[in-house]
């Protein structure tokens, strides 16, 4: 394959020569001078801000973010399980400065919908024509009894990647062999849908490997979950003493926690564990409910076109804070969305309505340090909601065997080498 | 600008600029094609070429860079895709989603064929 040739490069390497390149006319896109302004430096908000920049390179993007460093959660399952460093998982922001971002370190505290201005934990206040939002999720503490912020000191969550994420893996490291490890997942929806199977095959090989008279238990609030046949046929031949898993109908589903006395209570019983990694119900990141976006599930509405929140006209909403079903809550998702949004932007700022596309989404899961297992969806946006698009998706083969597995981790690995440098680089 | 972002926005960006030439990314016809400012509008076709680069960004980390591939290379592997089960790859599941229009849209979107 023959790389693009070193006069295209130059010609494309930067933004104003691209829009030279374009031969705009003074009216047209690439003069548009348009105030946009981006909630959350995530997968959603980063991959956002700099293709805004790219189809509108006139017009202002500040990216509001109050975290020096983001930590992505994808591959911090690896983490937790010891196969991979924290360092890995660590991005800045600093790299878009040079895509023209302004980017500002601080706290969306407040958002005006009719005034179309943020108010941020500086005290400054920004306005803008279009705000895009992808603040991720939070917590429904006090949602599972028990279960607050000051818990996840001692029964991590580990569902934001960071402290949490090390934390874990450090209770995992210390706990004794012979321990009993607990997981608890929740009812949907929830951020990463295979997330919660993929982390008990990384602990349950972890267990195995370096602990083997140790156990997983993980209680589950459904019965059915993302990738289910692969999992069980991955468990079923490689942790079969390692990992059990409860669904509801078993009395998986977890009521209460008790974080002093490290137990975790069923409907029918009384668990001490060792370890207990206690993923609870979450909800659009907070600042969705402030602005006026997130309806009474906790979640925002959107039209699946150009992702505007259907209850604050201009405020678009991508990754995992929308209403996007059946697209999941994923990595994947949120940068596809953000790239789609930012064309609709383009496009309503021309005096144009957004346009129907064809949207798709991967995930990969580990099964172990070196095999992985593959969900992909393709949806249309046709008509305003975000549907199936029918005969397309599924699952990795059942019968893929070892070096199908083998093939999807590295194709897994370069997909978060890409995926990242396309947000963050 | 480093090397890496200089790369990135040459992948974004061939799509973009080869649009321009060869196809209307609004998904208009030819009474459209005169119209600069209404070319660099994202349309249909940009939307769809969107969804490869997450994987296939530029080399260096891609599963697969798309870079340096003709319009006929990328048309004939995205078709061949929808009917090879093979099962190693994500892309039988997922061309499964494109019609052959889009296909075609897609491969002269993204087609550099630009000097060798
Ligand atoms: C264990 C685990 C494994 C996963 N694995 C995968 C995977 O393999 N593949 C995949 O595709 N997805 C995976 N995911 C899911 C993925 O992490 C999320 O879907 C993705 O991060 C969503 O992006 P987002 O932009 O919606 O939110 P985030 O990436 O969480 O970004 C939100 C950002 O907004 C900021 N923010 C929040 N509130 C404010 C405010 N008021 N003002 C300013 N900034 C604010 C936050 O600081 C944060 O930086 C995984 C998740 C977990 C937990």
């Amino acid at each position: 394959m023959t790389g693009i040739s070193l006069d295209r490069r130059t010609v494309l390497t930067g933004l104003g020569a691209a829009a030279a390149m374009t031969g705009l006319s003074p009216a047209a896109l690439g003069q548009t001078k348009a105030n946009l302004v981006v909630i959350g430096g995530g997968f959603g908000g980063a991959t956002a801000a700099k293709f805004l920049k790219l189809f509108l390179p006139s017009s202002s993007v500040t990216l509001i973010e109050p975290n020096e460093t983001y930590y992505a959660c994808p591959f911090s399952n690896l983490v937790i399980g010891g196969g991979r460093e924290m360092s890995a998982q660590a991005f800045t922001l600093d790299r878009l400065r040079g895509y023209g971002v302004d980017i500002v370190r601080a706290r969306a505290e407040a958002v005006d919908g009719a005034a179309r201005t943020v108010t941020l934990s500086d005290g400054s206040t920004l306005s803008w024509d279009r705000l895009v939002m992808s603040p991720g999720i939070d917590m429904r503490w006090g949602a599972l009894e028990g279960y607050d912020e000051a818990a996840t000191e001692a029964m991590p969550h580990a569902w934001k990647a960071g402290t949490q994420t090390t934390l874990l893996r450090h209770q995992l490291e210390a706990m004794e062999d012979g321990g009993l490890v607990v997981m608890s997942a929740p009812a949907a929806p929830f951020r990463c849908p295979p997330g919660p199977y993929e982390r008990a095959s990384l602990i349950a090989n972890y267990l195995k490997t370096y602990k083997p008279n140790s156990k997983l238990l993980l209680l589950d609030a459904k019965d059915s979950f993302s990738k289910q046949p692969l999992f069980q046929q991955a468990w079923a031949e490689r942790y079969p003493d390692h990992l059990e898993w409860r669904g509801a109908s078993d009395f998986g589903r977890v009521v209460r926690v008790d974080p002093q006395a490290m137990t975790v209570f069923t409907e029918f019983d009384e668990i001490q564990a060792d370890v207990a990694n206690i993923i609870p119900p979450q909800k659009a990141g907070a600042i969705a409910d402030a602005a006026g976006v997130a309806d009474q599930t906790g979640w925002c509405p959107i039209d699946g076109l150009a992702f505007e929140s259907t209850l604050v006209p201009g405020i678009h909403v991508l990754g995992d804070a929308t209403i996007a079903a059946p697209m999941p809550k994923s990595a994947f998702s949120a940068n596809l969305q953000a790239k789609v949004c930012a064309a609709q932007i383009a496009r309503l700022m021309a005096g144009r309505e957004p346009q129907a596309s064809v949207l798709a989404n991967t995930c990969y899961s580990y099964i172990a340090d070196d095999a992985a297992v593959s969900i992909t969806g393709v949806y249309t946006n046709d008509g305003g909601a975000l549907t199936n698009v029918e005969g397309a998706g599924g699952l990795s083969p059942m019968d893929g065997g070892p070096a199908v597995r083998e093939a999807e981790a590295a194709q897994a690995a370069a997909w978060f080498r890409t995926i990242t440098a396309e947000a963050f680089g | 600008m480093t090397r890496q972002a200089g790369r990135w926005l040459a992948a974004a960006l061939m799509g973009a600029v080869a649009g321009l030439s060869a196809c209307a990314p609004d998904g208009a016809g030819p009474v459209e094609e005169k119209d600069a400012a209404a070319l660099a509008v994202p349309g249909r076709t940009a939307q769809l070429a969107l969804a490869c680069s997450g994987c296939h960004g530029p080399s260096g980390g891609a599963i697969v860079s798309l870079e340096g591939y003709s319009k006929a290379e990328l048309s004939t592997a995205l078709t061949l895709y929808k009917s090879d089960e093979d099962g190693t790859t994500v892309m039988n599941r997922l061309m499964r989603g494109y019609s052959a229009e889009d296909i075609e849209a897609i491969s002269t979107y993204l087609a550099d064929e630009g000097p060798r």
